[in-house]
């Protein structure tokens, strides 16, 4: 790998995945946005839709696997291949759904910035990166921290602002019937 | 003021005796309905050695539990009760008290009272020669964990009473059990129009139970050339639509169906579901909802029902990576915001069945 070069696209991509997070938070939607890089061309890029969509599963991953599928079909190539050598970039750890269909969908590496505490699936929560499911696609490589404290700031400013579409916690309701 | 009833009737069945009739629910039924409990309800008590001594005088009880208790706290045994009723009935001590952990390099030698009694602060008269017990190392959660943590030292039991009519199969009515048997026929029929058109053989049904209304219906569509339209995933989409929303286009496949929903009538919570504008739903789609799927969802679909808030799952037959039961159980998995109820075995056979046939 050509060191310099290499990490010099590496940063112009993760800034593009800010660059979407970004843009979610402006939409009121969870700041996460992402990359899908194939042959150093950019195939497909999201940020969270799940207020936009009304379907919780929206998150920035799986917008991004939707725009390089329908590369796929305008090229003529099969998705299999392609997604066996793309790499993810995204903002903030993939949760154990996202991990899942990049297992699923045999995406070899995952370049992300801060860990997702609460739902992060490659290590924080769960490991469905690197753990041993022979039916469920194949594991994959993580390259976490990639400002990191940009991506958790973000988090912190959407969450501040409390997402109003959110039910209320029920943990939170717990603590106060106990007495 | 209906909250200040006293809770008389409740007490009258004694908690140990068993209800012995265990009703054969419909003869059309040939499944039994199983809870997938959590990793802690489902797994075997485990032991702990501790030593234990005669209490040779009875009188004595009250005191010697208040000054071993002083020297011995237990904290983090608080199920275990101090003392019990001798188990051997010829015995001449009828009780036995619990004085405190061993340790593991102790093995084989039983340390004398005065080794394990600081004097000074136990007055360890009335106490005879300790021995070695094994206690319950946590509280137990299920009756059958009750069950098998007494037969070695008597703990308390915070029973769930849910949870055990649930273990018993006694949760659901014979026609609650009738109409789960519905929804599935209907999942597995879905399912079989999938794999008519070249999809994996499965199929889920959206239901709101408040209603007894079908939502939606889809099976899986991988055939469509995306690889991650699992059935799941389709009706929460499907869903969605139903509110407005969506991301995905079904038209290519008929039986991937949902009802429209009518304005102010969308079953449980509608309050909170419905915006300032009175007409769109808000995203966390599944919220008050049961989904039957004909089997086991994959990681994926499992935290896309968490991330939608779903409230109860049944599926038919476990899959191989499943991750509501078999290699995971995200329903119950500790750190993440939502939890949720889920149960195997519904119409089983048939949806095994429906697995080989279109393997």
């Amino acid at each position: 790998m050509g060191g310099g070069e290499e990490a010099a696209k590496r940063q112009r991509w993760m800034e593009e995945a800010f660059r979407m997070a970004k843009e979610a938070l402006g939409n009121g939607e969870v700041p996460v946005g992402c990359l899908m890089v194939y042959n150093n061309t950019v195939l497909g890029q999201g940020r969270n839709e799940v207020n936009e969509t009304k379907n919780a599963t929206r998150h920035a991953e799986m917008v991004a696997v939707d725009q390089v599928l329908a590369w796929c079909r305008q090229n003529c190539k099969n998705p299999v291949e392609v997604f066996e050598q793309t790499v993810l970039y995204v903002t903030v750890e993939p949760c154990i759904m996202c991990a899942g269909a990049l297992r699923l969908l045999k995406i070899p590496l995952v370049v992300y910035g801060c860990q997702n505490e609460r739902f992060g699936g490659c290590g924080s929560v769960l490991n469905i990166a690197a753990d041993d499911l022979l039916g469920t696609g194949t594991s994959f490589e993580c390259i976490a921290g990639y400002r990191a404290e940009e991506a958790v700031e973000m988090l912190k400013t959407f969450y501040k602002q409390e997402n109003p579409n959110a039910p209320k916690s029920k943990a939170r309701k717990k603590d106060s019937d106990e007495s | 003021m209906k909250e200040h009833m006293p809770p008389s009737q409740e007490d009258e069945g004694s908690p140990a005796e068993p209800k012995c009739k265990r009703r054969r629910s419909s003869e059309s039924c040939s499944w039994d309905i199983l809870p997938v409990l959590s990793e802690e309800e489902s797994q075997r008590i485990t032991l702990l050695q501790a030593y234990a001594a005669p209490v040779l005088s009875k009188k004595e009880t009250s005191r010697l539990v208040r000054e071993v208790s002083a020297v011995h706290s237990l904290k983090s045994l608080q199920h275990l009760k101090r003392v019990r009723a001798c188990k051997d009935r010829g015995s001449p001590h009828p009780l036995e008290m619990l004085l405190c952990l061993a340790l593991a390099k102790e093995k084989g030698h039983v340390p004398s009272l005065s080794e394990l009694l600081p004097e000074g602060q136990v007055n360890s008269c009335g106490l005879g020669q300790p021995f070695l017990v094994l206690v319950p190392s946590c509280p137990p959660l299920t009756r059958p964990q009750f069950q098998e943590a007494s037969a070695h030292w008597p703990t308390s039991f915070h029973e769930n009473k849910e949870v055990t009519k649930a273990l018993t199969g006694q949760q659901f009515s014979r026609e609650e059990k009738a109409r789960m048997q519905r929804y599935m026929e209907q999942a597995i029929e879905v399912a079989q129009q999938g794999a008519e058109r070249g999809n994996e053989a499965v199929g889920a049904v959206f239901v709101d139970p408040a209603t007894e209304e079908v939502l939606a219906m889809g099976h899986d569509c991988r055939k469509s050339n995306n690889p991650l339209l699992h059935a799941t995933m389709v009706c929460i989409d499907l869903v969605a639509h139903r509110q407005g929303g969506g991301a995905y286009n079904f038209d290519s496949y008929p039986s991937c169906s949902f009802v429209a929903s009518v304005k102010g009538n969308s079953g449980t919570g509608a309050a909170d579901l419905f915006d300032d504008a009175g007409s769109s739903v808000l995203p966390y789609i599944c919220t008050g909802y049961d989904l039957y799927i004909t089997r086991e969802p994959c990681i994926m679909c499992a935290m896309a029902l968490v991330h939608s808030r779903i409230q109860r799952v049944f599926y038919g037959t476990p899959s191989p990576d499943g991750a509501l039961g078999t290699r995971y159980k995200i329903h119950t998995q500790k750190d993440l915001n939502h939890h949720f109820q889920v149960f195997r075995g519904i119409l089983e056979e048939q949806c095994q069945q429906l697995r080989e046939k279109w393997h």
